[in-house]
């Protein structure tokens, strides 16, 4: 589904990734791990395009990004889900009208956001608080509105960016649970963390990367630290 | 699917104007001082110039033919002259006629009028009133007035004597007609920059809105349609108010102004065209720096 050949980013004078090669598969549950400043967040940001690749290329469904013109990638922003680490919610908006909003933008009709948007909220077990506020709701509430809105207009692929970073343990295992659930019903999921306790209680592919690079790949794997680069 | 999105659209700019009521109310209120500056501006420019035109319709040189010449010499001599380069009107008075002219005037004066009656004969020439289209014309006239072929036909001209008023006054009235350009262009970059910046901090005061916008998959014509609308909302609104605050200028200053410099205050002897007109400038004025200030200022959050 997505290829990444020797993908490189640069920042000023920075590596955040260098010649990075990962492949991921159709309705694969991946765990992105690695310290902050990794380069995790940008590989993200690659994907759905809030960022531009120096080098290499990046092929969604054999389609390579750096080919999409300015004016489409709104279009390849339908097929992604992102659920963003400081949520970006719309503080002036109801949970109700933030995934509306999301559903809107993609051009959906009136009705069809009027029943869809109940029952996403239902998924993310949030009905009873469409409508209130984000400064009403607790973090995990928050992001669980943050994720509704990532999946509001059905993506193929959720991009979830430490998603428990601002999260007490219960409500991170919840958003995680969350997550599997909607893996489970066939869309794929990326999920950036440097949670471990979390990585080790999904037993499904791990990749782990350090300074720009991927320095281990596994399938049901664990986030562990890499001997030599300690 | 295209109607759905313009509703939309209409819809969000609509909510947005009314959410952000006192940021919106602000920014019309705003645009509304500046077309009335931008207006007054234009006013007091439109009667500079329709003042210079009057003072100017009040000068004029003469020229005063030989006591011998016939009235069928003097008629072609004023069509000749009215072939000068520049000449605006010629106007023939007859030796009678400016006698009758001068009587007139001095009615009141027992001394002059008497003295006229103890004389048998005409003392006052026929003459030729010339107007020229600029009061910067006139040296050039009366040079070509002193050409030898007239010397026969004209006895004097007065432009010597008034030489020194003429050439003033022609210096007052460029002078004035410059600053009033100038002013009008100051203002005008300061209406620029004030709606500029003006709609820049309403757009300014939801960006993270238009990147979140972004990030869920907008296109950037679904973000800026918004802003383009409210800015015309904007524009709308303050026209209305810029007109509604025009009515009393119209009504009670200009007169009064236009009485003191002995010309017409009425709005259409000041305004080149009528007031409904006006109000097509201010609003196409308010549209197209609303339109595009809008355009300029949300550039800056599309680069998601």
């Amino acid at each position: 589904m997505i290829r990444f050949e020797n993908v490189t980013k640069i920042y000023g004078n920075k590596k955040a990734l260098d010649r990075v090669n990962l492949e991921i598969n159709h309705g694969e549950f991946i765990s992105l791990v690695g310290q902050s400043g990794a380069g995790k967040s940008t590989l993200l940001k690659l994907i759905f395009g809030e960022e531009k690749l120096d080098g290499g290329r990046i092929l969604i469904d054999d389609v390579d990004i750096a080919t999409i013109s300015e004016g489409d990638i709104p279009f390849l922003r339908r097929k992604i889900g992102v659920v963003f680490q400081d949520m970006r919610l719309l503080q002036r908006k109801t949970a109700f009208e933030n995934v509306a909003f999301a559903m809107e933008v993609a051009g959906y009709m009136r009705e069809k956001i009027e029943k869809d948007v109940p029952r996403i909220l239902e998924i993310v077990g949030i009905l009873d608080q469409m409508h209130s506020f984000p400064h009403e709701m607790s973090g995990g509430e928050k992001q669980r509105v943050a994720i509704a809105r990532a999946l509001a207009h059905k993506p193929i692929l959720l991009l979830a960016d430490e998603p428990t970073g601002n999260l007490d343990e219960i409500n991170g295992y919840e958003i995680l649970d969350l997550l599997q659930k909607i893996n489970n019903l066939g869309t794929t999921v990326i999920l950036a963390t440097h949670a471990r306790d979390l990585v080790n209680k999904i037993r499904k592919r791990v990749v782990t990367m350090e300074k720009g690079k991927i320095v281990l790949e596994q399938e049901k794997g664990r986030y562990q630290l890499v001997p030599d680069s300690i | 699917m295209e109607s759905i999105t313009l509703i939309r659209i209409i819809k969000t700019s609509w909510t947005n104007f009314w959410r952000n009521i006192l940021l919106s109310t602000a920014a019309t209120l705003v645009m509304a001082t500046t077309l009335t500056i931008l207006t007054v501006t234009f006013l007091i420019y439109s009667l500079t110039n329709v003042t210079a035109h009057s003072i100017q319709q009040k000068v004029d040189v003469s020229a005063y033919m030989k006591s011998q010449v016939s009235e069928t010499q003097i008629l072609a001599v004023k069509d000749e002259i009215s072939n000068i380069p520049n000449v605006e009107e010629v106007q023939y008075i007859s030796a009678a006629q400016a006698l009758q002219n001068f009587k007139q005037k001095h009615a009141q004066d027992q001394l002059i009028q008497e003295s006229l009656s103890e004389l048998d004969s005409n003392p006052l020439p026929a003459t030729l009133d010339i107007k020229a289209k600029n009061l910067s014309d006139y040296p050039a006239i009366a040079q070509a007035l002193s050409d030898p072929k007239y010397q026969q036909y004209i006895a004097s001209v007065n432009f010597e004597d008034n030489r020194p008023v003429i050439e003033k006054l022609s210096k007052i009235l460029r002078i004035t007609r410059e600053a009033g350009i100038a002013l009008a262009i100051v203002f005008g970059l300061i209406a620029v920059l004030v709606i500029f910046n003006t709609i820049r901090l309403t757009i300014y005061n939801r960006k993270e809105e238009v990147e979140i916008m972004k990030l869920v998959g907008a296109t950037n014509w679904y973000i800026r349609w918004p802003f383009i609308i409210e800015s015309v909302f904007y524009g709308i609104t303050a026209s209305v108010i810029t007109l509604l605050l025009m009515i009393p200028v119209f009504q009670y200053a200009l007169p009064k102004v236009g009485g003191y410099l002995g010309i017409s205050g009425s709005a259409q002897s000041i305004l080149p065209f009528g007031i409904g007109l006006l109000f097509v400038w201010q609003l196409a004025i308010a549209l197209i720096l609303g339109i595009f200030s809008s355009l300029f200022a949300i550039r800056k959050y599309l680069k998601v």
